[in-house]
């Protein structure tokens, strides 16, 4: 792909900074018509909104995610170990708000063993992520099921790459949907930081060939070290590199860009000095006495004392809001969160695996439950820390997605676990975000029908069939809310441009060669 | 007076008024040239290449450095002697006939040999070359580690086999490149040949019989990327063609006595116990004989001029027509299929074209692309250097050593067009600023003599850091990236001057404890002394002096670079070296003399060198 570079980006720079974008463009007296329009398309990075992406590794079971209760193949013959049971004392059908299941100060976190009503008359929520109840209630989430694309592919690596490549059946696009965001938005040019994960490696969605966007395995790092490794040393190496950054020398092919890369090093080194990524920085805490009892709790769980009631109630295991395997996740959310709030970075993520549950996978407690806690408090930290701490951006301006590469089978297998299918669940949160559970049930505008016949079987008869495809959930949510054009987003998401065929913004059914089941879907569905 | 840059020139108004001009003496393009050349060819210039090439008494000058390089056959290796784990290392692969078992090379070992050669080898274009192929025709160790699982449960083990595919690859290259009559074609009929690329794209599985269909991957790739470049003479429907040619290309487990036969039988039943090698087996039952009709009605297009518009190509007797119809074969003779492809592929104008591309972004700068009108009487010169690589391909039916020379005698490769107009790779600047400082104490080049080394497995880590740079395992078919943009941003230069530093500062010194594969710090076993350095190569009564110790290393990294656009980056060597860690004038002349670690005269030439180093500078190439 060909992408537009300034000769003197430095100086306009300079003139955007002091003047203002429109002042500036119109100073670029040289500078082509078509070049001009391009730097003004879009307003991705401009608008203050960000993005936050987490990506569940393994294919979630959507179906022991939220749960469809009401549905009569959802049943002990299918899923005789999985089951999340109903409530007797509840009556799932009634429409209102999400249940809560607080369990005060003398109950454990999850002794709530039911599939809590979601209030949209038929589906429940798995009770480990019960902590999304006041979210989803304040109308700030969505739950968006039977998401997936054509011809799914149920191979973890192909799947994973399609999710992120946002090019379903396309091996060769080795770039993210979120590496063309940013470039779209001409950011990788100007800003330090513009895509940023917190994991072990750079995941696809922010590779390309073009811009460098940075992995922090660790924050910390984020510091240069000197020559001797101490504090004086460290500061005259740092000293000594920011002045060299100046000195003028002649034009070369990457000049510009090695100057502007060190400029923003050394603007970004200012930056993480003034944050915390340390434990001892963690001191974020709920606004209100978390699960109904005596003291908020920390959001971000990174060691045993913050992990929810542990400490405040005597150590005691059953206060934990998340697993103990969840620690280094929830530093790496924590993170994702200061990077979002205190540098102009518009997009941060991260992940955890574990979700590949071919062997005892559990139902209300187990392997599946432990990893859904962590998203449950994920979700509801998440809103809290942009609510109450926010800085450089709020909750409103925040939109948090989760992600996973397919979902799994409607019968359990024999070793008490599911096995790989097709469409899952997504979650979409934010401040502005219309909430509300979507795809979820029989009054869907696609319905969800129920029976050993219905949505459940849709697929080869074993598969839950989809009803939306999550290029126009990203799609919905890189427009609408970052601030990307429509013309943009064709290049995004490439299949955006063939909208007769793919159905991605305004639904219809997608028929071969794309998709040889007909498959009819919705198209974006107004989250945003 | 006139200000330009931040720069004054003044002069005395002594002549009568009128116009004038400015003029400057320029550096000598041999400076220029030199500096290029030990950029290219070579992972960065020693001190030592410096020396021999450009400096010293009877220095070769840089045109018999080029002209040594492309004989690397002639060149005496010793590489092996130059660190105790390269010898150790080359004993633990495992060659094509030879049973794999857990004793045998593992990636990080194939790694860190990769590592180590290419910093201490004398036939440095060839480890330049070796990494061209490697990244050209690219194949993935975790691929084939995957295709292992459906044999082994065994992950130990499944990385030694993995490992060996990669390295059969690379000393089948090495061998070829050796002999002086190397072509593209023989470069690309190993890759063919390589089992690891047989897996990566697909093939292994690809079956044509009956009313199966082939598997395009691989045929999509070999010309998108490995021969035609993007769109260039091709459209789908000769990807479907060329599919069906690979169709019964796959990997068996065959006796170490048929391991060199395609044709063999291979073992079958339970194979994690056999003895035998993962090879290429042809399989012809799995083979689509139809004819194969690629390139209909396809002719080379006018824009390649003369004489590849007035020629016929193949068999064809119609001029420009380009078409290759494949007949239709029965039995184990299907096998010419593909390689009647790849011999057809490997000359036709668009090969020599996109390859020519490929090498002269390596060698010259990234600005090349395929699809130059030859014929434009306004040609770049970007355009015409590709056209010179072409016509010597052509002459020398694609003799490598020819493009290679057309590329290296030119204008663009000489002068400023290329000088300094890259930058490096992860692995091209950590091989670089080791080899930047290193010298053999003794004279030996033995193992333990350097001035600057590294274990190979130290690095890993750190290139992984700066952008994910895993040698042998990159998973995008279309290699990893020669521009700058793709591996400079704020955060993978702060990984850079990260190692840099920790480099430098000396072994048990806070921030390099020298942990073998470096876990938690950042240069692990790779080491350097520079003040050693100094002591060999500049006068005692340097050894205090700021000024010649600052000039010293401003040449050796910066050799290029003129007098004046090096002049405020001098000063602030000078000053570094004259100020203590307090920000106080300390004079270096004042220090005692000292290689011992800690010591305040070692601690401040160690900080001047990473300082330097950090430099955007020395980021380029």
């Amino acid at each position: 792909m060909q992408h537009l570079n300034i000769i003197t980006r430095r100086g306009f720079l300079d003139r955007s900074f002091k003047t203002g974008l429109g002042v500036a463009l119109s100073t670029l007296v040289d500078i082509p018509f078509v070049v001009k329009k391009a730097l003004a398309e879009g307003n991705i990075g401009l608008n203050g909104k960000k993005l936050l992406f987490i990506f569940l590794r393994g294919g979630v079971d959507g179906l022991n995610t939220v749960v469809p209760v009401l549905d009569s193949a959802y049943n002990a013959t299918n899923r005789p170990t999985l089951l999340i049971p109903q409530d007797v004392g509840t009556n799932y059908s009634d429409t209102g708000a999400c249940d809560f299941p607080v369990s005060g100060v003398g109950t454990a976190t999850f002794s709530y063993l039911n599939a809590i009503r979601l209030g949209n008359g038929f589906s429940g929520l798995h009770p480990a992520m019960k902590f999304l109840a006041p979210v989803y209630n304040a109308g700030q989430l969505a739950f968006i099921h039977r998401v997936g694309y054509p011809k799914q592919s149920r191979s973890h690596f192909d799947s994973q790459a399609y999710w992120e490549n946002g090019l379903p059946n396309n091996k060769t696009t080795r770039e993210g949907i979120f590496y063309r965001t940013i470039i779209e938005s001409g950011l990788a040019e100007r800003s330090p930081l513009t895509g940023v994960s917190f994991q072990s490696a750079l995941p696809l969605l922010l590779r390309g060939s073009n811009a460098a966007m940075t992995n922090l395995s660790d924050p910390t790092r984020y510091d240069l070290m000197g020559v001797p490794n101490n504090t004086a040393g460290n500061l005259k190496a740092d000293t000594a590199l920011i002045n060299s950054i100046p000195h003028p020398f002649p034009a070369k092919r990457n000049r510009d860009l090695l100057q502007l890369q060190y400029e923003n090093l050394t603007s970004t080194l200012s930056i993480f000095a003034g944050i915390d990524f340390s434990e001892n920085g963690n001191t974020f805490v709920d606004d209100t006495n978390s699960d109904g009892g005596t003291a908020p709790y920390h959001l971000f769980p990174t060691t045993q004392s913050k992990n929810g009631g542990y400490a405040l109630y005597g150590n005691n295991t059953g206060k934990y809001v998340v697993d103990s395997g969840a620690y280094s996740f929830f530093k790496n959310l924590k993170a994702a969160a200061l990077v979002l709030n205190k540098t102009d970075a518009v997009i941060a993520g991260t992940e955890f695996s574990g979700f590949d549950t071919h062997n005892a996978q559990g139902g209300v407690t187990g392997a599946h439950a432990n990893l859904l806690q962590r998203v449950g408090w994920g979700i509801y930290a998440l809103q809290k820390y942009f609510t109450n701490y926010a800085d450089k951006v709020s909750w409103n301006n925040v939109v948090v997605v989760t992600l996973t590469e397919f979902g799994r089978t409607t019968v359990q297998n024999a070793n008490g676990g599911t096995d790989h299918a097709e469409a899952g669940v997504m979650m979409v949160a934010g401040g502005s975000v219309k909430g509300g559970a979507y795809g979820c049930g029989p009054s869907d505008p696609i319905p969800w029908i129920p029976g050993s016949a219905g949505s459940m079987f849709g697929i080869s008869n074993r598969y839950l069939k989809r009803v939306i495809d999550y290029r126009s959930v990203l799609g919905e949510i890189i427009r609408d809310h970052l601030g990307a054009t429509q013309g943009q987003i064709n290049r995004i998401i490439p299949g955006y441009s063939q909208e007769s065929a793919e159905h991605l913004q305004f639904g219809g059914t997608v028929t071969a060669p794309l998709d040889s089941q007909n498959t009819q879907i919705l198209g974006e569905i107004g989250i945003i | 007076m006139v200000t330009v840059g931040g720069y004054e020139w003044r002069a005395t108004q002594a002549h009568p008024q009128g116009f004038y001009r400015v003029q400057a003496s320029q550096l000598s393009t041999n400076t220029v040239y030199g500096a290029t050349v030990l950029n290219r060819l070579a992972y960065g210039p020693t001190p030592d290449d410096l020396e021999r090439v450009m400096t010293g008494q009877g220095a070769i000058g840089p045109e018999a450095y080029i002209f040594e390089q492309l004989s690397p056959e002639l060149i005496v290796e010793d590489v092996a002697n130059m660190h105790t784990n390269i010898n150790w290392l080359e004993g633990k692969f495992a060659s094509q006939d030879t049973l794999v078992t857990t004793n045998h090379a593992s990636i990080t070992d194939l790694r860190a040999w990769f590592t180590l050669r290419a910093v201490g080898a004398r036939r440095q274009l060839l480890e330049v070359l070796l990494q061209f192929c490697e990244n050209h025709f690219v194949t993935q160790y975790g691929k084939s580690f995957q295709f292992f699982d459906t044999y082994y449960d065994d992950s130990a083990l499944q990385n030694r086999l993995a490992t060996q595919l990669e390295y059969v690859e690379i000393e089948k290259w090495r061998t070829a490149l050796l002999n002086p009559a190397c072509t593209f074609y023989d470069l690309l009929r190993i890759s063919v040949e390589s089992p690891a690329m047989i897996i990566y794209l697909d093939t292994v599985s690809s079956r044509g019989d009956g009313t199966r269909i082939a598997n395009e991957n691989y045929a999509r790739e070999l010309l998108e990327l490995f021969t035609f470049g993007v769109d260039n003479g091709y459209d789908q429907t000769d990807i479907v063609e060329v599919s069906k040619c690979w169709t019964g290309w796959t990997v068996s487990k065959m006796d170490l006595t048929n391991a060199f036969n395609p044709f063999a039988t291979p073992q079958s039943g339970a194979l994690s116990n056999t003895v035998g090698s993962w090879v290429f087996r042809y399989n012809s039952a799995w083979h689509n004989t139809g004819i194969k009709r690629v390139f209909t009605n396809k002719f080379v297009p006018a824009r390649f001029g003369a004489p590849y518009t007035t020629k016929s190509y193949g068999t064809n007797t119609v001029p420009l027509l380009y078409e290759l119809i494949i007949p239709s074969r029965s039995g184990t003779k299907t096998i010419q299929d593909g390689y009647e492809v790849i011999q057809h592929l490997a000359n036709l104008p668009f090969t020599q074209e996109y390859i020519s591309v490929k090498l002269c972004r390596l060698f010259v700068h990234d600005g090349f692309t395929h699809g130059y009108d030859f014929a434009d009487p306004n040609l770049s010169p970007e355009g015409q250097l590709v056209r010179q690589c072409m016509n010597a391909w052509e002459t020398s039916n694609g003799n490598l050593r020819a493009v290679l020379s057309a590329i290296f005698g030119s204008e663009l490769f000489r002068s400023h067009s290329a000088n300094a107009q890259k930058v490096k790779t992860p692995f091209e600047f950590v091989v670089s600023a080791i080899r930047a400082l290193r010298t053999s104490v003794n004279g030996t080049y033995q193992a333990g003599t350097f001035t600057s080394d590294t274990d190979g497995y130290s690095l890993a880590l750190p290139m992984q850091r700066m952008g994910n740079m895993l040698l042998f395992d990159r998973d995008d078919p279309d290699g990893y990236p020669e521009g700058a943009p793709g591996w400079i941003s704020a955060g993978t230069i702060a990984e850079r001057v990260r190692f840099v530093q920790s480099f430098c500062i000396a072994f048990g010194q806070n921030g390099h404890t020298g942990v073998q594969s470096g876990t938690g710090n950042d240069a692990g076993n790779t080491v350097c002394n520079p003040v050693e350095l100094i002591k060999l190569k500049l006068p005692s009564s340097s050894w205090t002096s700021a000024e010649d110790v600052a000039d010293y290393f401003l040449n050796i990294f910066y050799s290029s670079e003129g007098a004046g656009n090096l002049a405020l980056m001098r000063q602030a060597a000078i000053n570094y070296l004259n100020t203590n860690d307090q920000g106080d004038s300390s004079p270096f002349a004042n220090l005692a003399v000292s290689s011992i670690a800690g010591t305040n005269y070692d601690t401040r030439v160690r900080g001047l060198v990473a300082m330097l180093l950090s430099q955007a500078r020395f980021q380029e190439q």
